[in-house]
């Protein structure tokens, strides 16, 4: 897996670059928008991380260009702190997902992570299989080792999701972001309590937990 | 002092220029006055006198000089108001009503006009000189005639005139002058407190306020937006020092908790002892305690400097209140709150979702963290009878003291008993911005009262201005 980190400020970049080769990335860093967009063109990387503010070339024009060429390499885009509608700018140039910063290094890892599989399960499947748990996406129905999963809409569309991320670490945030489609920061870990039903009904009575917490990131399914 | 500051002024050079052009006009217009007048007497006057030569010349060429002679003598014994006078080729007179021509050096023949003084006697006796003018003209066989008239009624009347004239322009520029000063004073005098306002807050008195003076002029209602401006900077400002001293205030605490398990933990670590892990797990948790509440101040921040909310758009807030109360029902459950959600179908919305949604999760985020276990909260989406939105979530908990509840919006404020929940103190703040910045508001009020032993509640109520 190789990552293009395009971003200005050397020690952060330097901190993602080795944070993310010590999760096993390959890692690339452009200290300008000009410099990162010619290293993009040249193609080649599953995930670009890329700064909004930056000298030479910002962000915005880099995702834009890149788009307009025909370039569909996921593209997390990063953002100061309280630009409240760089969210919006970076998600319409064409950007895949979106963090601000300063972000907690496990969140950047799980989007990173996120995008940098999503073109694997890129055909439409009408089930998803995650070891003994089985989803059928047509009739919306949950089996584990045969038995029959009773799940609350919500639930299935948070399982759908873990499925579908399974083996990575997945934030509450993503979660919140993904499966309920809002961008806010929630004060208690509401999440947590929705994660913990879901676990009682797809772990409870099996002899092995499959839905796991990942300890200051988040959760991640596991086969 | 006051004068030459006067006259470098925009209103008094304005004045300057109109008082020229009105003088112009004046001028023109005085000036055909005079011409109508004036000109019109000694016009007339000329007419008259050369009528009667010309009747004495009628009379001397059907009789010659001696019938002019003898009219000459009939009209200056009659009550006539001319002077005459009648010489031969050489000058010589002979006869007439006056001694001598007043037309010296006589020497063409044309006829030839003189302005001269005679000397009269007054009603009163007194010997009077009298402006008077005639024309004088050889007549055909070489005799020379002299018809005059006494003109002093007239001249002293296009006298009169010429001195009213006079006096009108001179007026006309008094005035002008006068009424330019009084404009310049009364505009500078208004333009003063602005200037003088500006000049404090550059200064750096941001207290500083135009007077308002009540004449709802355009002056005023620059002051009044001068004031606006300088009242919403103010806020800005004090809400960012606020802001400032609170975050200084409410992170030093974890900063400084943060730096001492990172220098505990360094410590084990070099001793060989303790779990060098948990202490950076630990600390990485303070850490993002301080971020989340950074996020927090600048996100209310940022709502009030822009005013309005961004990303406006239609929706359904009834969709929104739903999702909140699914995803908040499972928190209620798991400590034992009775959670109900009453929502009106299809309420539409004009605002940023997302911060509709972070305001209402912060609601029932506190409604949750403050009423304890056995108790209910209640999640309410419904129209007014005015039409406004408003979303209110109600709790069994122990509710704010009226006297507080000003009070626990504003930033990092925590009452005593809460102290100990986890929290910044900026929940409600965040609300209160984003109610501001969808033009609506944040209402406090009492909760249902006595409840299972517990109360008496809090109501806590986000209404929206309805939508056109």
């Amino acid at each position: 897996m190789r990552i293009l980190i395009i971003e200005d400020d050397l020690e952060a970049a330097g901190a993602m670059a080795h944070g993310l080769k010590e999760a096993g990335y390959e890692v690339l860093h452009a200290p300008d928008g000009e410099a990162g967009l010619s290293e993009a063109q040249k193609g080649g990387f599953d995930v670009l991380v890329v700064d909004r503010m930056m000298p030479k070339m910002d962000g915005v024009t880099v995702v834009e260009t890149l788009r307009r060429e025909g370039d569909q390499t996921p593209v997390l885009f990063l953002s100061a702190l309280g630009e409240v509608n760089d969210r919006v700018v970076g998600l319409r140039a064409g950007a895949d997902d979106y963090l601000v910063k300063p972000y907690a290094f496990p969140e950047l890892m799980a989007r990173v992570e996120a995008l940098s599989r999503r073109r694997e399960t890129g055909a439409v499947a009408t089930t998803l299989k995650v070891g003994e748990l089985e989803m059928n996406l047509i009739n919306r129905t949950v089996h584990r080792q045969g038995r029959e999963i009773d799940l609350q809409p919500r639930e299935f569309q948070l399982l759908e999701f873990m499925m579908r991320h399974a083996g990575q670490s997945v934030t509450r945030t993503m979660l919140l972001e993904k499966v309920w489609e809002y961008h806010f920061d929630p004060q208690t870990n509401v999440i947590d309590v929705h994660i913990s039903r879901l676990r009682s009904k797809i772990d409870k009575g099996f002899d092995r937990p499959m839905l796991q917490t990942v300890r200051g990131a988040g959760y991640r399914l596991d086969p | 002092m006051r004068l030459p500051r006067l006259l470098r002024t925009t209103p008094f050079r304005l004045t300057l220029l109109f008082l020229a052009l009105f003088a112009a006009a004046a001028s023109a217009f005085l000036g055909y006055i005079y011409v109508a007048t004036a000109g019109e007497v000694n016009r007339r006057a000329q007419a008259e006198i050369s009528r009667e030569f010309e009747s004495l010349e009628t009379a001397y060429r059907q009789g010659g000089v001696d019938a002019l002679n003898q009219a000459i003598v009939e009209r200056a014994t009659g009550e006539r108001p001319f002077l005459y006078f009648l010489a031969d080729k050489s000058g010589k007179r002979i006869s007439g009503s006056i001694e001598e021509s007043p037309v010296a050096n006589f020497t063409g023949d044309g006829p030839t006009w003189a302005s001269f003084k005679v000397t009269e006697t007054d009603m009163d006796g007194a010997e009077v000189k009298a402006a008077a003018k005639g024309v004088q003209q050889r007549l055909e066989h070489g005799e020379i005639l002299f018809v005059g008239a006494d003109v002093d009624a007239s001249e002293a009347y296009v006298r009169k005139i010429v001195r009213a004239l006079w006096g009108a322009g001179a007026l006309v520029i008094l005035l002008g002058l006068a009424g330019g000063v009084l404009i310049s004073r009364n505009v500078s005098r208004s333009m003063q407190g602005l200037v003088d306002v500006v000049n404090a807050v550059r200064a750096g008195d941001l207290h500083a306020r135009a007077k308002i003076r009540g004449a709802r002029d355009e002056y005023d209602e620059l002051a009044e937006g001068l004031n606006d401006m300088l009242d919403r900077i103010e806020r800005l400002m004090g809400g960012l020092r606020h802001a400032g001293d609170a975050i200084a205030h409410d992170l030093r605490s974890p900063l400084t908790r943060l730096r001492a398990r990172m220098e505990v933990a360094l410590i084990d670590a070099e001793n060989g002892k303790g779990d060098p892990l948990a202490a950076l797990e630990t600390a990485l948790a303070d850490a993002d305690g301080v971020l989340k509440t950074f996020n927090a101040v600048l996100a209310i921040a940022r709502l009030q400097a822009a005013g309005a909310a961004p990303d406006q758009k239609s929706f359904d807030a009834s969709e929104l209140a739903s999702d909140m109360a699914e995803l908040y029902e499972l928190s209620c459950e798991d400590k034992g709150l009775d959670f109900k959600a009453e929502i009106v179908p299809a309420l539409t919305i004009k605002g940023n979702r997302e911060f509709l949604a972070q305001a209402l999760a912060n609601i029932l985020d506190n409604a949750i963290k403050y009423t304890p276990e056995g108790g209910a909260i209640m999640l309410r989406a419904r129209r007014t009878s005015s039409g406004e939105l408003e979303f209110s979530v109600t709790d069994t908990g122990p509710g704010v003291p009226e006297a507080d509840r000003a009070r626990v919006v504003q930033r990092f404020v925590r009452l005593e008993n809460s102290r100990s929940e986890p929290g910044a103190g900026l929940g409600l703040s965040l609300v209160q911005a984003v109610a501001a910045s969808h033009g609506g508001r944040l209402e406090l009020a009492e909760g249902p009262g006595e409840y299972n032993g517990m109360g008496p509640g809090l109501r806590v109520a986000l209404v929206l201005p309805r939508v056109e």
